[in-house]
């Protein structure tokens, strides 16, 4: 849940990047980590193995400046994509306010990418969470990939995208798709505090 | 660590008229390694106080190029606090007022000594 | 940098550090959320502490709860020159940890100490969980003009 302090008029959000395993989840914050200035971003924490993969999260803390006349932090996690891993999924994705879902646009993953998708599902609704209420972006990684061995954007809406949520191409390893991945989430984040507000102010 | 060896000594200092709990304690740590200590004392709490004591005790003296400390005691108005000890291991025994502290003060530094 | 978040936990914090002197202390809500902090110097890395200490504390209840039901309580690392405490605080508003980094100015026996007193003060002075921690800021309606420029500013694209 967004956290908010009035007092100091500051917002947090959290933003969980999930995804199958290698889909580019880390790349994604490593990308982002080496864009940004560093007295805007925290130290990128990666909890990982010695051959570089999630073992519990990814961590970036990133100020994104003053919004609205709110100093607005988000928080970018990743989970650990291997199916073993589920518990520790669970846990990183309580509170988050948005989701980025990464997908390995290679053929030969779709069964993964259809699978971690219904893993976040579950996952959610473990929680308690409706699905549908929590922000959502698609990323296709790694179109940069030869043509024969992936499955285009509309092939993977088809697959993927049933609830017709802001989907992006991307080659996260060359920062394609990344920025325009993160704006779309932290509009749909931010916007749903507009909503929420406006509904609770009766408007 | 096996603490069986300080139990006896434990033990000992404890018959002393007025010593209402004694304590091997790590100074570096402020845990009590072993305690007995009697109801209403509470052994975690001054093993953690009487550690940094003696750590300060022992840092000022090195400080004032005094060396080593043998032997601390601290005199309150319902009793006292005594500790020996040697490297990180500290004996510690809180009593009455009525204790017969001389007599624990050379008990406590013997018992020091046989930390080594 | 700020020391509390929340004014409730700002004299408490303070006297614990003061009387356990530890180097750098966290208050937080078990989600992540800074209550408040001594020692840090940048938000970003009060963000990722928090973060961080949230995971260990989660994780190792979890790990509890798997192995005969009840999660574990408190928690320290020994380093070679730095320790750490991470311990759990139960308060009307909900469960709140304590992370404590200290050094050989002081010792786990004292921090644990001084942790139980804070432990009862926080407790005191937690006020009850206020459900409009759902209550959100009315950001302007065109909020993606400011968000557009800072993310342009981020990623060097203006």
């Amino acid at each position: 849940m967004s956290i908010v302090n009035y007092a100091a008029r500051e917002i947090t959000c959290k933003i969980v990047y999930y995804g199958p395993g290698r889909s580019g989840k880390t790349t994604n914050l490593h990308y982002i980590y080496g864009q940004v200035p560093a007295e805007r971003r925290g130290q990128m924490v990666s909890l990982a193995t010695q051959t570089d993969r999630t073992l519990f999260f990814d961590f970036l803390p990133l100020d994104l400046g003053t919004i609205s006349g709110f100093t607005t932090r988000f928080q970018l996690y990743t989970v650990p994509g291997q199916v073993y891993y589920a518990t520790t999924r669970n846990l990183v994705l309580q509170g988050a306010d948005g989701v980025v879902f990464v997908a390995d646009s290679q053929r030969r993953q779709l069964a993964e990418n259809i699978e971690s998708l219904q893993d976040l599902h579950a996952n959610l609704a473990s929680q308690g969470v409706d699905a549908r209420t929590v922000p959502l972006v698609l990323q296709y990684n790694k179109q940069d990939l030869p043509r024969e061995m992936i499955m285009d954007a509309s092939e993977l809406d088809d697959e993927l995208n049933f609830r017709g949520v802001p989907a992006h191409v991307g080659d996260a390893l060359h920062g394609r798709g990344v920025f325009e991945t993160l704006r779309g989430i932290s509009e749909l984040v931010l916007r749903k505090l507009t909503a929420t507000a406006d509904a609770g102010a009766g408007r | 660590m096996n603490a069986a060896p300080w139990l006896a000594t434990l033990t000992a200092l404890s018959r002393h008229r007025g010593v209402l709990g004694t304590l091997l304690v790590s100074e570096r740590d402020g845990l009590a390694v072993e305690s007995m200590v009697q109801i209403g004392v509470n052994a975690e709490t001054v093993a953690a106080l009487a550690a940094s004591l003696h750590r300060k005790a022992r840092l000022a003296s090195a400080a004032a190029g005094y060396g080593g400390v043998h032997f601390v005691r601290l005199d309150a108005e319902r009793g006292h606090v005594l500790a020996a000890g040697r490297d990180d291991l500290l004996f510690v025994v809180i009593s009455e007022s009525r204790a017969n502290t001389g007599l624990l003060r050379v008990e406590l530094i013997r018992a020091a000594a046989g930390l080594a | 940098m700020k020391a509390a978040v929340d004014a409730w936990v700002e004299e408490p914090l303070l006297r614990f550090v003061r009387d356990a002197r530890v180097r750098l202390a966290l208050v937080l809500e078990a989600s992540g959320r800074v209550l408040a902090q001594h020692g840090f110097t940048r938000s970003v890395d009060v963000m990722s502490a928090c973060a961080l200490a949230a995971a260990i504390q989660a994780s190792s209840a979890e790990l509890g709860r798997q192995l005969d039901g009840a999660p574990f309580g408190s928690l320290h690392h020994d380093g070679s020159d730095r320790q750490l405490f991470l311990g759990a605080i139960t308060t009307p508003g909900g469960l709140h940890l304590l992370l404590a980094v200290f050094d050989d100015a002081t010792s786990i026996g004292l921090v644990r100490l001084y942790f139980g007193e804070l432990r009862g003060r926080l407790a005191a002075a937690a006020p009850a969980r206020v459900a409009s921690d759902a209550v959100t800021p009315a950001l302007d309606e065109h909020f993606e003009r400011d968000l557009d420029l800072n993310l342009a500013r981020l990623f060097g694209r203006l």
